[in-house]
């Protein structure tokens, strides 16, 4: 069979977490494959490579996104936030810190993608209600824990940030 | 709205534990820490933490004292599967006894006096280790002398222990799309003690959340033996906007076979939730369904099929399409 032409990488730049980064990436090379295997940020988990899930979810200048479903050259440019760029060193964002504390994760493997849309969902709306929450986190599924818990960890985290505010 | 008043057993049935013949050991190390050896695999049900607890617990010492090692068999004895609603009962009450033998080891040799702080076990650990090398104590999983199943009658008792629960769902059936949503859903169980409560409810949320998916949303379809629909865009689970806040509450009777008088927990959940929310739609539809997954179009066929009217339910067929207004 003909190819198209030779299969050739690019150099594709992007901020990851605040750090400038370049990659040699196929252009058409998931963003979750280069997070995880080029640049070792692991955190970032595949659920079914398929854009349900959201297991996979990052922040792309600010927008919620499936990185199975983002091919790299779609970063060049942009500012991609991870799990990994969450906390500030040793200190835990509110939202991990309320998923810890309210039993929000359980086998793990939804709790990276969740945490980064609970961010999301928090910075579009300052005091979501529940049922925001429910709908905000609709994106990204869970087995294991039953949501419960998870709504009632960015339900505290709302609240503490208002408190403190 | 429907309620189902169910049990479940836990370990493993019959003979089950009998010829499992679990072996745990706990492990007094040489910088005075605690391990635990167990085959018991964590998967995020808290199997770590609780096993952990326990030893704590049994030893007096802080939990931070206490880790696991890593289910590797080289390394841990076979205490059996992760399976059947067995590990913090069974298996807990093994590291509930292994931990004993650690103490007793201590006691005896003249290294630890009874009331011990965590300091002093920290040193009679460590002297123990530098004088006797590796220190292991096991413990093997004996039946209760008055648990017993006969093999050959098939009679007896079947468990050691029965979780029991009551679950209430209140439910909507939308008339024009025949879909079923949960509104609220209560869950009442008597688990024995409760020994880490947020893990505990988080095991009974997941399990009910899961089976209001096979209740209502999870049809698997096979064709020449294969899964048709496995994919997530076919086979629909839950989201967090399908759920209802699920609403938990323990009884805590206890049970002298579990360590600390627990029971098994990971099974029971899934057990209630579909013949709740199954009576629940026939509360709101007076049509009796029994399989699952309840889907629209079997409430529709089911509606059809039976008596179209009925007291405070019209429905009226159009063009072979039922529709039905107003609930019961």
């Amino acid at each position: 069979m003909d190819s198209p032409g030779p299969r050739t990488e690019s150099e594709i730049s992007f901020v990851v977490n605040g750090e400038q980064k370049t990659v040699h990436a196929y252009p058409m090379e998931r963003l979750l494959d280069v997070l995880r295997q080029q640049l070792q940020l692991t955190g970032t988990k595949e659920g079914c490579g398929e854009g349900e899930c959201g297991s996979c979810s990052v922040l792309m200048d600010g927008i919620l996104v499936n990185s199975c479903l983002v091919p790299v050259l779609q970063a060049e440019g942009s500012r991609v936030v991870t799990i990994e760029g969450i906390a500030a060193g040793e200190s835990l964002h509110a939202v991990q810190q309320a998923f810890l504390e309210c039993g929000g994760a359980q086998c793990g493997i939804c709790t990276p993608g969740m945490i980064l849309a609970a961010c999301h969902l928090l910075n579009e709306k300052t005091e979501p209600t529940l049922e925001e929450i429910r709908e905000g986190l609709s994106g990204n599924l869970c087995r294991c824990t039953g949501y419960s818990q998870i709504v009632q960890a960015v339900a505290e985290a709302a609240r503490r940030r208002r408190t403190t505010a | 709205m429907g309620i189902a008043a169910f049990l479940h057993g836990a370990g493993f049935t019959g003979s089950g534990e009998r010829y499992l013949n679990s072996v745990v050991g706990v492990e007094g190390c040489a910088d005075g820490s605690v391990r635990v050896l167990v085959s018991s695999t964590e998967f995020g049900q808290g199997t770590n933490t609780v096993l952990s607890q326990i030893a704590a617990e049994a030893l007096g010492l802080p939990y931070e004292n206490v880790t696991m090692a890593q289910p590797d068999t080289s390394e841990v004895p076979n205490s059996g599967p992760t399976v059947a609603s067995r590990t913090v009962m069974v298996v807990g009450k093994l590291v509930q006894s292994a931990a004993l033998g650690i103490k007793q080891t201590l006691i005896s040799s003249g290294l630890l006096h009874e009331n011990y702080s965590a300091d002093e076990f920290i040193a009679a650990c460590r002297r123990y280790v530098a004088e006797h090398g590796q220190f292991r104590c096991w413990s093997r999983y004996e039946a209760p002398s008055d648990i017993f199943w006969d093999d050959e009658k098939y009679r007896g008792e079947a468990y050691a222990a029965f979780a029991w629960a009551i679950y209430v769902a209140e439910v909507t059936v939308d008339l024009t799309t025949y879909s079923v949503t949960v509104d609220d859903f209560v869950a009442l169980q008597e688990v024995g003690k409760v020994l880490h409560p947020l893990l505990a409810r988080g095991q009974i949320i997941g399990g009910i959340a899961q089976a209001i998916g096979f209740s209502l949303y999870e049809k698997v379809v096979w064709q020449n033996g294969r899964m048709q629909n496995n994919q997530m865009t076919n086979y629909i689970m839950p989201t967090a906007s399908d759920l209802p806040p699920i609403r938990v509450f323990f009884e805590e009777l206890g049970n002298v076979y579990g360590a600390y008088g627990a029971k098994g927990i990971g099974e029971l959940p899934m057990d209630g939730p579909a013949p709740a929310i199954v009576n629940a739609v026939e509360d709101a539809l007076g049509v009796r369904f029994d399989s699952i997954p309840l889907l629209p179009e079997d409430i529709m066929n089911g509606l059809n099929k039976d008596d179209l009217t009925r007291d405070g339910l019209t429905v009226t067929t159009e063009n072979g399409v039922g529709s039905a207004r107003g609930v019961r």
